[in-house]
């Protein structure tokens, strides 16, 4: 059974759903869209983990924040 | 002042349901920043998830790892966050307001006196400085490659 989750675009980066998509790609399986100002994630896991949507979603959060440090950081030339 | 409740200046409003608290940061308070400093320090404590309600407004919900958490862990676990929030805003709030003096005595270690300096230099200023302060005048051990040629221990083999 698959479900669906809406990633606002303004508070999480796409890379970072693409990012956690693809390390997420053996326990379920995932389809990322853009509909609007979210970025839409269909999650259907593979297997009978419990809260693996969760742990996805913290993945997610971790990965945005990380991106934005980086980009924080860089000197413009 | 306002004639507003303290009560209401005081409160986080929040809502929760079995195993999840889900409350409103108003941006212009806590700015997201604050809120992703936040959210990085509790992802190991339970899931998180941000939405945007409204223009200026993030969302939190709070998952618990835990399948059956009581209310009360619930709102600590929410006024926690509440108190890493403010933390957050502080520690911005002083590290925009020490830029400057940072800025300034990262260029003086970079462009200032010590500009010619060599690495040996800078290791023998360091030995000095060292020495000075210990009182059992112990050598460290890359001066002897520092200065060319081995000085003597003053430690001696116990007896």
């Amino acid at each position: 059974m698959s479900e669906r989750l809406a990633f606002d675009s303004e508070l999480y980066s796409l890379s970072a759903v693409e990012a956690a998509a693809a390390a997420y790609a053996e326990l379920a399986s995932i389809a990322v869209a853009r509909e609007g100002d979210a970025v839409v994630v269909t999650f259907a896991p593979k297997g009978d983990q419990a809260d693996l949507l969760d742990h996805f979603s913290n993945h997610v959060l971790s990965l945005t924040i990380q991106d934005r440090v980086t980009k924080a950081g860089e000197v413009s030339p | 002042m306002t004639d507003a409740d303290p009560g209401d200046l005081v409160s986080l409003e929040y809502t929760i349901d079995r195993r999840s608290i889900t409350f409103d940061i108003d941006e212009e308070i806590y700015p997201r920043d604050a809120t992703y400093g936040a959210a990085y320090l509790f992802v190991d404590r339970c899931f998180m998830f941000l939405s945007r309600p409204s223009a200026g407004t993030v969302r939190v919900r709070l998952r618990s790892r835990d399948a059956e958490p009581t209310e009360a862990a619930l709102e600590t676990l929410a006024g926690e966050f509440a108190n890493e929030l403010l933390n957050q805003v502080m520690r911005q709030r002083i590290g925009e307001s020490t830029a400057k003096i940072r800025e300034y005595y990262m260029a003086r270690a970079f462009f200032g006196g010590h500009s010619n300096a060599t690495i040996d230099d800078l290791l023998a200023e360091l030995d000095r400085e060292e020495l000075e302060e210990a009182p059992l005048d112990i050598p460290v051990p890359w001066k002897d490659g520092a200065k060319g040629e081995p000085e003597q221990s003053v430690e001696k083999a116990p007896e």
